[in-house]
């Protein structure tokens, strides 16, 4: 065996249905993680902030191909046009229960439980003819997909006694502080209108409205060949831009928001109140560092890093220890240096095209 | 999708390559050159399209946007066809057209992201696949421009200069006439692919006789003075364009007649001018294109379509025909569209009410439909007798 893939998250779930589509069988493939469900992070913070939409397209699935989208899908099961022209449209959101019925059909026939061997790996050391993991054997071709490092609380909150993180399990108080600005501070403060709370925002910046979380000519190579093109200090500082928290336009935004700020029910102020609790809709720790694999792995190696990221290759791999023999590449949020959207389910999939070009072009595979 | 500039050319030729195929068979099916011109231009603006407006323009294309910008480029494609001369009934084209549409937008949203995984973050790039994609095309075009070239016919120029006729021509050829070129006696078509330009024909039994064959052009004739019919085309395939004829002191004879031309695809009566005679323009059992004809001064009727014809009458001016300007009969279907019929006179000397001056009329069992027309100042505007409709359209 000569590939594997640490993480058993939804990227990990990505790569290794590219690598099924690429011919290698479930017994080529090696799976570390420490869960089964590849959605179950994403289930328990999508349920933690009541999500119902996902903010991706048709193009948010775990398949290795962008078709048949979840809208063709959709549309073949409820014999009917409709997801298809919302599509086109640019304006068809799966819902979550639909994305997560779909993990769960693809993770029955793919052979996902045939890979997975449930164990967390927690040092990957390069040695000849490729990877050590952790006492499971050398391999040739190693994807790290280890997901978030934590979630992010700003210092000053963490022991105020009110706060709770968005993405923990938390029902809402009369009186609700929400800090942060993107897509999920702006579901937060629907849900906590909805269950009849007063909302003020909390934020240091007025929001992006976009679409999706970077602009859509960063998903292919005609934005990408301009930012891998950038030095590293004129990269980081895009990425920071990029990154910056947004979340979509439209009325089912807007309305709910504008009339309970009529009501007073929502209003915008810079520094925390009186609430009766605080959410943390920040996101999740940023910086390799926060990462025990990969900042063991920095570490050791002597990786290149900028601003927190590890430097990598266009095509996600890591330049110092991939070569004609042998890959290493991130998938997931630190593949960001190569990829900006590397955290969306597009962004999986693009390191696993990648990944597996550099299995299949490997003399000794 | 975001296309860089070489995945927009790579993604285009690779979607019209099975276009350019279907074309080179329809060419060599049809023995018309008009699918694979027609497929080189559809080849060459939507590169030019590409390269010149879309990229600039569109960093991200949604895919909506398919449907507005095909809608244009076959605007341009006709405009193109017009200027450069290439004839073909509207609906040809347009299915060529509509058929590679529909196979680019299946292949750009199926069939390439499933052929190459990486399609869409690679900005619509397809490598080798785009490669071969414009070598087939590259091949196909030059064959069939070289097929072309091989296959021209000969160049006949006649000077300018009277001739006596009447002047038969039995091979394919393409006869060219100088300014102040004259036939007298008409001209009798009897070979498959004839062009005749820019002669005057004068007198003759009809002026220009087509019987029997395929592949006619007629662009640029005048014709004057035939003893029956200025243009008499049976069981024959033409496109007759730019004619004029001229009807005047023969009550009896028809400008142009196309009879019995079913099996002989769709022929094309095209910015021709006729006035006098019996029938302006008329076909029997006949599918014809009638479009931007100027008719005047018919004795019986500006247009006729009967006998169990279709056809398609458009953007033409009927004036002052007597009894009925434009006439669909006996089982014929006729599409009249966009035309103005004005001036039409009453017949009260035939004692035929049919002929009571109607500007557009539908008779014995026939299907007129109608859009867009200017219909005035006719006694009867339209009128549908004998098991006949009338079926208007906005």
């Amino acid at each position: 065996m000569s590939v594997a893939i640490v993480g058993s998250g939804l990227a990990g779930f990505t790569v290794f249905q590219a690598l099924r589509r690429g011919g290698l069988d479930p017994e080529e493939i090696a799976l570390f993680g420490p869960q089964v469900d590849p959605a179950g992070a994403f289930r328990r913070r999508a349920g933690a902030i009541r999500q119902r939409e996902m903010r991706s397209e048709s193009d948010g699935h775990c398949l290795p191909t962008t078709f048949p989208g979840l809208a063709v899908r959709t549309a073949l099961r409820r014999r009917s046009p409709a997801p298809l022209l919302a599509s086109a449209l640019d304006r068809y959101h799966p819902t979550v229960e639909e994305f997560l019925s779909h993990v769960e059909r693809v993770r029955e026939r793919c052979g996902w439980e045939r890979s997975l061997r449930c164990s967390r790996i927690e040092r990957v050391r390069a040695v000849d003819g490729g990877f050590e993991l952790d006492g499971h054997g050398v391999f040739r071709h190693v994807l790290l997909a280890p997901g978030q490092p934590g979630l992010n609380v700003p210092e000053e909150l963490r022991t105020d006694p009110r706060t709770v993180h968005a993405y923990e399990p938390h029902a809402y108080a009369p009186r609700v502080c929400v800090v942060g600005a993107g897509l999920t501070a702006a579901t937060e403060w629907l849900n906590a209108l909805e269950a009849g709370a007063e909302v003020v925002s909390v934020r240091r910046r007025e929001p992006l409205r976009q679409a999706l979380n970077v602009p859509r000519h960063y998903f292919s190579r005609r934005g990408l060949s301009a930012f891998h093109r950038l030095g590293g200090a004129e990269r980081a500082a895009r990425l920071r831009t990029l990154l910056a928290p947004s979340f979509p336009r439209g009325a089912a935004w807007d309305t709910p928001l504008a009339r309970a700020s009529a009501e007073g029910r929502f209003r915008v102020e810079a520094v925390l109140n009186e609430s009766d609790q605080v959410i943390c809709a920040t996101g999740f720790l940023r910086g390799f560092h926060h990462d025990p694999l990969l900042a063991r792995l920095v570490e050791e190696h002597g990786l290149e890093t900028a601003d927190g990221w590890i430097v990598l290759a266009s095509d996600t791999s890591v330049p110092a220890l991939t070569d004609a023999t042998r890959t290493l590449a991130l998938a997931g949020a630190p593949a960001q240096w190569a990829f900006p959207p590397a955290d969306t389910l597009a962004g999986a999939r693009y390191a696993a095209h990648a990944f597996l070009r550099r299995i299949r072009a490997c003399p000794t595979h | 999708m975001s296309y860089t500039l070489r995945g927009r050319v790579e993604s285009r030729l690779a979607a019209l390559a099975p276009l350019v195929a279907v074309a080179c068979a329809l060419t060599a099916l049809l023995h018309r050159w008009w699918p694979v011109e027609a497929a080189g231009l559809m080849v060459g603006l939507g590169i030019a399209l590409d390269a010149q407006a879309y990229h600039g323009l569109l960093s991200y294309q949604p895919a909506w946007t398919a449907i507005p910008l095909g809608a244009i480029e076959f605007a341009v494609l006709l405009f193109l066809m017009r200027s450069l001369g290439i004839s073909a009934p509207l609906w040809q084209p347009l299915a060529l057209f509509a058929g590679g549409w529909l196979v680019a937008q299946l292949l750009g949203q199926a069939g390439f992201p499933l052929l190459r995984p990486g399609y869409a973050e690679e900005g619509g790039e397809l490598g080798s696949l785009a490669a071969v994609s414009a070598l087939v095309i590259g091949l196909a075009l030059a064959g069939a421009g070289a097929t072309a070239y091989a296959l021209r016919p000969p160049v006949v120029h006649l000077a300018a200069g009277v001739y006596n006729g009447p002047l038969v021509i039995t091979r394919r050829e393409v006869l060219i006439g100088s300014p102040g070129a004259v036939v007298r006696g008409g001209i009798v078509v009897r070979a498959n692919d004839v062009t005749v330009e820019n002669i005057a024909v004068v007198g003759g039994e009809n002026g220009i006789t087509v019987d029997g064959v395929h592949g006619t052009v007629l662009d640029g004739v005048s014709v004057s003075g035939a003893k029956l019919d200025g243009i008499h085309v049976v069981f024959a395939g033409v496109v007759i364009k730019n004619c004029t004829v001229d009807m005047h002191g023969n009550p009896l004879g028809e400008g142009i007649n196309i009879s019995y031309n079913m099996g002989m695809g769709m022929s094309m009566i095209e910015g021709c001018t006729v006035v006098g005679g019996m029938q302006g323009i008329t076909t029997h059992s006949s599918m014809t294109y009638i479009d931007r004809d100027r008719v005047s001064g018919s004795d019986e009727q500006g247009i006729a379509v009967t006998e169990m014809s279709m056809g398609t009458v458009m953007n033409s001016e009927v004036t002052g025909a007597l009894g009925i300007g434009i006439y669909c009969n006996d089982r014929s279907t006729c599409m009249i569209d966009h035309n103005t019929v004005v001036g039409t006179r009453s017949d009260r000397a035939s004692g035929n009410p049919t002929r009571a001056g109607f500007g557009v009329l539908a008779s014995f069992q026939s299907l007129a439909e109608l859009r867009g027309n200017q219909i005035a100042s006719n006694p009867v505007p339209m009128g549908a007798v004998i098991n006949s409709e009338i079926a208007a359209t906005h």
